[in-house]
């Protein structure tokens, strides 16, 4: 998993002293129509492309808006360069930036579902795993190729849960790092991500229910 | 509304001990515990048959979710796309964002 420090993009005024002690070098730096600006950029953000894209994709689960929102993601990152703290996680910098973009080109709230307690989840999903178990399914993950379903179910998992999901499982970041990217604390971070493991579980029964899925050991 | 954790626990006649791993086991399996909790879920874990499966069946579940990740490329069209934006705003770098290959 990764473990770099963050780099923020405080609003300008409000970043920490170190943070500022940073920008200002940052600054310095890079300044604008620096050529090592430019240099800087290709090594750090460029190589992100294909990541940044990916996530874009998995958000706005359609190509032509993932073109658009990875187009502003890079060029805002380019303008915004030298709030760069260079030595810090370019990738979680600019998944930070992809994502305040794909919300605003959505025109989306900061999300406010009520969310359970992340232990309630937990538990729920032991729940679902005792139904899947009486059914005879507890080795479905194991045994079905379910990726298709899998991949189906998270595109319907509603927002906050779903950048939960991808951050973490499938981009493998760490809740700390996921947390800087959803702008949320790491403790919001685990409950979403468990209430959206926890729906891909029961989604995915229900699949294996709807595909008459036979049970290990059926006649 | 569903009832609280604890009287859930309690229905599905569970120890204190499964509890504990129905509880924190996705914590466990992110490596969010401390290594004594750790430790205390692995001990019941290798005693419990229970428990042994419920492990397997969440880790299968988290492995299948790992593999989506796809070494997805971004497209040509894009790639030229942000290039030129890249140009406009004076950009030195605005062909190497061309000139890498999708992979």
């Amino acid at each position: 998993m990764t473990t770099a420090n963050f780099a923020t993009l405080p609003a300008p005024g409000f970043e920490s002293g170190a943070q500022a002690v940073a920008l200002a070098v940052s600054r310095s730096q890079y300044p604008a129509g620096d050529s090592e600006r430019d240099l800087a950029f290709e090594r750090d953000a460029l190589p992100w492309l294909d990541d940044v894209y990916r996530f874009a994709l998995s958000l706005t689960r359609d190509e032509a808006d993932a073109d658009d929102v990875v187009q502003e993601t890079f060029l805002r990152a380019y303008r915004s360069w030298h709030t760069f703290i260079p030595g810090t996680d370019c990738r979680r910098w600019l998944f930070t930036i992809c994502r305040n973009v794909f919300l605003r080109s959505r025109e989306r709230q900061r999300p406010t579902v009520d969310l359970e307690d992340g232990e309630q989840d937990a538990v729920a999903a032991g729940s679902v795993y005792a139904a899947a178990r009486e059914r005879g399914y507890d080795d479905i993950y194991a045994r079905l190729d379910l990726a298709p379903a899998l991949r189906d179910a998270i595109d319907e998992l509603a927002e906050p849960f779903r950048s939960a999901v991808i951050l973490v499982d499938v981009e493998d970041m760490t809740y700390e790092s996921a947390a800087e990217v959803m702008q949320v604390p790491i403790g919001t971070v685990r409950s979403r991500l468990f209430r959206g493991r926890r729906l891909l579980q029961e989604k995915l029964l229900t699949v294996a229910e709807d595909l008459g899925f036979t049970p290990a050991g059926a006649p | 509304m569903s009832a609280p954790p604890r009287l859930q626990l309690e229905a599905l006649g569970l120890s204190s001990a499964c509890a504990d791993v129905l509880r924190h086991l996705w914590d466990y399996l992110d490596d969010q515990v401390t290594p004594e909790g750790g430790q205390r879920l692995r001990a019941h874990i290798a005693s419990c048959t229970t428990c042994q499966s419920y492990e397997m069946y969440q880790s299968c579940f988290l492995e299948a979710v790992r593999k989506l990740r796809v070494e997805l490329g971004a497209p040509s069209a894009l790639r030229a796309k942000l290039a030129e934006g890249l140009k406009e705003q004076g950009c030195g770098c605005w062909e190497k964002v061309r000139a890498t290959q999708e992979p």
